[in-house]
């Protein structure tokens, strides 16, 4: 929920542990406590998708037997897997554009044990209209950083199992053109498409794609999104990356944005998410703002995680 | 893992059945691991046991996906 900026220094001077979104300004404010943040101003509240430096947006992990915050860059981010509690839910805040968000996009999904542990997250972000810097904060010591990711290690009881997952309202068909791509890269300029190789930059351009359509992957039926940041000089910049051995079309387009969201979030069928987040480009595209996503509130996010970092997707965890 | 979900298993690691789970998790690590069996499929038997590993953990959650599973 939102909160000012009174009620969330008075829930850590109370001892709640807490996940909390806000812009830089409100979060440089708080009390070091029990908590782990990261910087946006855009959210979907319970009134709506907004705009705001007044309020931040608090989660509050009641459901944790206990809890552990750690901090980590690029080298050592993938420790998550063997630092994290056997039950539990691994929570993680990657700063948009740094080194260590890009290593976990990559990587995360060749990390062997990560699907055997529920991690769930976000890409921290800023206000696209006046600039500023992604951040993540230890609420524990206080301490931000523009280069390392927050993780708050949670310890679930031994009847409860955190379930991770998504809506999305993208798919594709199958009688479009696959496009494969000769590795693992968040920029790319050659790809494959139906076995003849391309420049990915001249064939989207050629073929007049709308780039707010991202590519999409079918991964055992559930698509995966790969969102287009911007198409220049030849190249194809992404949001998050194009894997090798995956098979990728664009997605097919959506008439009506915020009327697809609808539909999707009435069909997921959630009860009571302890955590959810919905994509910038979801917000931007489907111009979310002041439109209502029940039961799904939280930070708008310049990536979600989903045990891997995914794109125009909204994210979303239940603890059963 | 019962013989038979091991063979169902088996059958969805090689493409021949079809079965999309309402576990997020599950989904990626079939996905994963049917490109793995594609590449090469000498390993079968590594890939079952990690997807026995998974179902094995998750149990509890599974609930009747097992029974739907093993009526493909």
């Amino acid at each position: 929920m939102l909160v000012s900026l009174d009620t969330a220094t008075s829930l850590i001077q109370e001892g709640k542990t807490l996940h909390i979104a806000a812009d830089d300004s409100l979060l440089a404010k708080l009390p070091a406590g029990k908590w782990i943040g990261g910087t946006t101003p855009y959210f979907i509240a319970e009134s709506g998708g907004i705009l705001t430096k007044d309020k931040l947006f608090i989660n509050e992990i009641d459901f944790a037997e206990e809890t552990r915050v750690a901090v980590y860059g690029k080298y050592n981010i993938f420790q998550i897997v063997e630092e994290c509690y056997d039950n539990g839910l691994t929570m993680l805040i990657l700063p948009f554009g740094s080194a260590v968000a890009a290593k976990y996009a990559k990587g995360a999904p060749d990390v062997e044990e990560l699907l055997m542990h529920p991690t769930v997250g976000w890409v921290s972000g800023l206000d696209l209209n006046t600039g500023g810097e992604a951040k993540v904060y230890d609420g524990t010591t206080g301490k931000s950083y523009t280069d390392k990711a927050v993780i708050m290690y949670i310890k679930l009881p031994k009847n409860k199992t955190a379930m991770i997952n998504i809506v999305n309202i993208f798919g594709d068909d199958k009688t479009d053109p696959t496009i494969a791509f000769p590795e693992n890269a968040l920029d790319v300029s050659q790809c494959r498409v139906n076995g003849q190789e391309v420049n990915f930059a001249e064939y989207i351009q050629k073929k007049h794609i709308d780039t707010q359509m991202p590519l999409v992957a079918d991964y055992n039926g559930v698509y995966i999104n790969t969102s287009i940041k911007a198409v220049e000089n030849g190249r194809v910049g992404l949001y998050a990356p194009v894997f090798k051995g995956i098979e990728y079309r664009f997605a097919t387009h959506v008439a009506n944005y915020a009327e697809e969201f609808k539909n999707k979030i009435g069909a997921a069928g959630a009860g009571t998410p302890v955590f959810s987040c919905n994509c910038i480009l979801n917000y931007l595209y489907g111009h979310l703002e002041g439109k209502k996503t029940p039961p799904y509130v939280g930070p708008v996010t310049f990536g979600e995680v989903a045990y891997q970092l995914l794109n125009q997707t909204l994210v979303y965890c239940e603890i059963i | 893992m019962t013989p038979i979900l091991q063979a169902k298993f088996e059958e969805i690691l090689k493409g021949n059945l079809k079965y999309v789970s309402s576990n997020l998790a599950l989904n990626m690590l079939i996905s994963r691991l049917q490109r793995k069996a594609i590449a090469d499929p000498r390993n079968m038997a590594a890939y079952i046991r990690e997807l026995d590993e998974f179902v094995t953990r998750y149990a509890a959650v599974m609930g009747e996906e097992f029974d739907k599973i093993a009526a493909l």
